[in-house]
This record gives structure tokens, sequence and C-alpha cells, in this order.
């Protein structure tokens, strides 16, 4: 295994799966970073305090997350599937390509696609005074961790349901992609919730939240809290990465 | 390579595959397909064509049997045998935000070679599918001909020793498929083997230096277009309308609607045959017998 030619590859397919997409159809990012800002869009309007309350702020938090989460779990169900459908993927089997590239590629990919969106929600936290060093860096960190965990899941989903068609995987990635982003506490807090607030530790998508509230001071510490989220993370990223490891196979048997 | 011949850039022993539910693909296929030609797989949907080509290109396992390319076990050594092959599958379609140039430029890269061979191999391929006009143009704008010859261009681009092609004219116009035929002889003529599976037989006829018959899962034959040709009991076919002909005097007769093709094995056969038909007033010519009669009567087409 050539380190250096994986990770070449990794970059050249991260680079075809995103750069042509965002060059050609830019209006696809626009979408993306309006459907992750809507909820922010009525919660300044009708939130108490508006644009400058806590729950603004909280909000935001969801809005980076789910800028990175919708696209991460959407289209690694999406690509994955739809690469099958047209042969690329068989082309790129026969060529001297590690499958490792090929995933690592594809989950760099909606990266770099959701990264614009990111940057501008994350500087704009900054502006409004939420991020400090040490947030940045949860920020950061947690970020990374939700997209490979929901990068890691939609290539299990992508990987155990081949043979569903192409359009019915596209439904269910849609779905999900709501599931993990706009109704658990991503958005809103998880005290909000009451006795259901353990739901924040389900998903991905409302871990790195949590962190991130927790991190930039808009919930109540606790320490065992922010931990327990972070191993979530770490083990949800490490579970998935093992199921596709596992049962995804460059050949078919 | 200690058992294979140095000459031979395929061989296939005993390749069988058997899908779920007991269908039986490929059956026992011996195969060798030597450096530097251009090899035609024939046969009648569901032959098994494509079930081969995707076992040769590492992304299918076969039940039992060896493949060999350049050397390289399929089986066991597909990373060896990666580096040497490239592919365009069979109903292969275009990315819509992708360029050609995104297809044969990326797919260089990704090979190993550095920007500026990619650059200078994306172009010439380009080029030699009739595509450097539209190298820029997202596929989603393009016709399916275009599209096509862009995936047959990222191939081209590879500059790969063994290039497998599963039906890579369907959907091309007649200039199209002579640009990509031309452009296949020449890389063979560089000495890469070319390897393609198509229904088409002039097709067959006008590219292959060599081709196979595959029929339900097995090798019916194997030779250039003249050797299988010789392989049916007759010379000619004579094309007659069905009620001027008195079909008891033939023994090989394949029905097409209201016309015969009655095949014949003697000049003098013909002659006679045409002869009578044109005392009848009925237009007739004897022609050879194509690939194609051929085709029919090897793959188990019914004659009357």
């Amino acid at each position: 295994m050539n380190l250096k030619k994986i990770l070449r590859d990794t970059w050249i397919i991260a680079y075809m799966k995103s750069v042509p997409d965002i060059k050609r159809q830019p209006l696809m990012l626009i979408f993306i970073v309006a459907l992750a800002a809507t909820p922010l869009f009525f919660i300044g309007l009708f939130a108490e305090g508006g644009a400058s309350g806590e729950t603004f702020r909280i909000g935001l938090i969801g809005v980076m997350v789910s800028s990175i989460g919708f696209i991460a779990i959407s289209a690694s169900i999406q690509d994955i599937t739809w690469d099958r459908y047209v042969k690329l993927r068989e082309m790129v089997v026969a060529m001297p390509v590690h499958p490792l590239s090929y995933s690592m590629g594809l989950t760099l990919g909606y990266l770099i696609f959701s990264f614009p969106g990111f940057i501008a929600f994350t500087l704009y936290g900054i502006y409004l005074g939420i991020f400090d060093l040490f947030s940045l860096a949860v920020v950061v960190a947690s970020t990374i961790l939700c997209w490979l965990a929901l990068s890691a899941i939609g290539f299990t989903i992508a990987t155990y349901q081949h043979k569903t068609s192409p359009n019915t995987l596209g439904i269910i990635a849609n779905m999900l992609s709501f599931l993990f982003v706009f109704l658990p506490p991503v958005y809103y807090s998880e005290e909000m919730l009451g006795s259901m607030s353990w739901i924040v530790y389900l998903l991905p998508t409302s871990n790195a939240a949590a962190l991130m509230r927790y991190s930039a001071n808009l919930t109540e510490w606790n320490q065992t809290a922010f931990v327990l989220h972070w191993l979530i993370l770490i083990i949800t990223v490490i579970a998935f990465t093992l199921l596709v490891i596992k049962m995804a196979r460059w050949r078919e048997p | 390579m200690n058992n294979h011949s140095q000459q031979n850039a395929i061989v296939a022993k005993g390749v069988s595959k058997t899908y779920e539910k007991k269908v039986e693909a490929l059956k026992n296929l011996d195969l060798e397909i030597r450096k530097g030609e251009v090899f035609t797989l024939l046969g009648p949907n569901g032959a098994g064509k494509t079930t081969f080509l995707r076992i040769l290109c590492t992304q299918l396992m076969p039940t039992s049997g060896d493949a060999y390319i350049l050397g390289d076990n399929v089986i066991s050594d597909p990373e060896a045998v990666r580096a040497n092959i490239a592919m365009v599958p069979q109903d292969a379609m275009a990315y819509a935000n992708f360029t050609p140039w995104d297809y044969a430029y990326y797919f260089c890269l990704l090979r190993g070679m550095d920007k500026a061979t990619s650059k200078k191999h994306a172009e010439d391929s380009l080029k030699a599918m009739l595509m450097w006009d539209k190298k820029s143009t997202p596929c989603q704008s393009m016709s399916g001909g275009e599209k096509r010859r862009a995936l047959i261009a990222a191939t081209l681009a590879s500059d790969a020793q063994v290039m497998m092609l599963d039906e890579p004219t369907s959907g091309l116009d007649a200039i199209g498929r002579r640009n990509v035929w031309s452009a296949l002889r020449e890389r063979a003529a560089q000495g890469k083997t070319i390897i393609l599976t198509t229904h088409m037989m002039d097709e067959a006829e006008m590219v292959s230096d060599r081709l196979a018959i595959i029929n339900k899962g097995q090798l019916v034959t194997v030779g250039t277009t003249s050797e299988i040709k010789r392989q049916v009991p007759f010379k000619y076919r004579v094309i007659v309308p069905e009620n001027e002909i008195d079909k008891s005097k033939f023994s090989d007769i394949t029905k097409i609607g209201d016309r015969l093709v009655i095949y014949l094995k003697t000049d003098d056969e013909a002659i006679e045959l045409v002869r009578v038909m044109l005392k009848k007033n009925v237009q007739a010519e004897a022609a050879p017998v194509t690939l194609e009669d051929a085709f029919v009567r090897l793959a188990g087409g019914e004659l009357e």
C-alpha cells in the first residue's frame, strides 16, 4: 500500500466530486446554505431576544452543524448509489486506485462542498462573540467527528442497501437528513426536551451541537456530559467505519 | 508468468460464474487473448460476455477457475491487474457536471501519471475521439453519442496495456463508430490489447483481429473472421421471396418474415438458384456468407 498514492488519489477524487459541481452548479451551494439557515431565520424573527438573543446563538450553532451534516449523510448515500448506477465506480475499480482513496475522497468531497457555508457561519459566530479560541477548537474537532460519523453511517446504509434503487435511496437519504439535522436538539438546547433530553446523545449531529453549546457557554457546564458526547462521537465514527470496512467490497462476490 | 505464453495478454482457465438463484453465467470458459490484438467477444444477450469482462476487470469474483492478465492473477493479485487495465462498462453514463476533459485528465492522474503527461494523454485521446472542441462542455449539454465518446476517450487516455470496452459503440452514429474503430486499431498497432464486446457483426468484422463466440456461458468458437466463416458448411446465401421457391429442395434455410435466406454449399448451386429466380423475373443475388450467418448458426440460431 503506497500511502502517498492513496493520499494523492483521495485528493483527486475529492476534487472531482466537489469542484465541478461547485463550478457548474453554484446554486446547489446556495441551496444548501439557505436550507441550513432557514430555521435560523425564523428563530431570529420569533424567538425571545431576536437576532441578539441566546436562542439565536444556539440556532447559529445548529446552522453550522447542519451545513456539514445535511450534505454528509445525504451525499454519502446518494453518491455511492449514483456512482454504482452510472458505473463510475466500475471504471474506478479498473484502475490502480485503492478503495480507501475512493471512500475518503468522496467523504472529503462533501466537506469541500459544505466548507464555504460552514466558514461563513463560523465567521458570523466569531463576529457575534459566541466563540473564543477554546470553543473554536471544539467546533473544528466536533465538526470533523460529526462529518466522519455521518459519512460512515451514509456509506454503511448505501453498502447494505446495494440492491435498493437509486431513487428510493435518494428519498431515504433526504428523510435521514431531516431526521438527523432538524428533529434532534441541533438548533435548540436539549433542555427544551425535559425528560426526553437523553435524545441529545443519540445522533452525531446533536452530540456535536451539544459540544459546541458547552464550549460557547450556551448551556450550563456539565463535565460528564461533555466527555460523554466526545466518546459517543468517537465510538460512532469507529463503529460505522469498521462496518463499512467489513461490508464494503471493491469486488462483488 | 510461468505457465503462460509470453505472447498472451489474457489467459482464462476454466472460468465459471454462478450467480444467486443458480444462474450459470459462465461455464468452464478457456480463452487466450494475444498481446496487441483487437479481440471481440460476440454472443447473444445474456451469453456471459459482460460477466467475463467484469471478472477480468476484478469487479466480480468467479465461482471457479483462474484468469491472468499479463501474467498477474485476476483473483489473487487484483492490484497488480488494475495497474494494467482500463474499462468502459456497458451502459455507463456520464456525470452531468463532468466535462470530457474532467474525465480524461483526472482519470490519467488517478492512474499515477504526472500533470504534464496527463494533459498530453487527455488531449490526444479527446482529439482522437473528435471531442477536443467539446472538451470543456459539461456532459449534461451533450448528446448521448458525445457522452459515450467522452467515456471512451477517458479509457484511451489511460494508456493501459489492456483496454476493455463493453459495447463501446452502442448509440453512436456511423461516423462515430468508425472513429472509435480507428482509435482502437491505432492503439492495437501500438501494442495495446483491446477487448470489446458487441452485437454488431460489421463492427466485429471491421475491427477485430480475432473473435470468440460465446453462448449460454460457453465458448462456441474462436478465430479470425474468415476462420469462423469457414466453420459453417456453406459458402453462399441467396435471399428469395418465400412463395417463389420449393423449400423441400434445400436443406439450410432461415425464414425472415416472407423471405427465405437459402444457404448453399457450392458455386454451382448458387448460380443455378440465381438463374432460376431470374428466369421467374425475381431479383436474386448470391452473396458470400457473412459473419452474422456464421454467428447465428454457431450460436445456436434456429434454421428451418
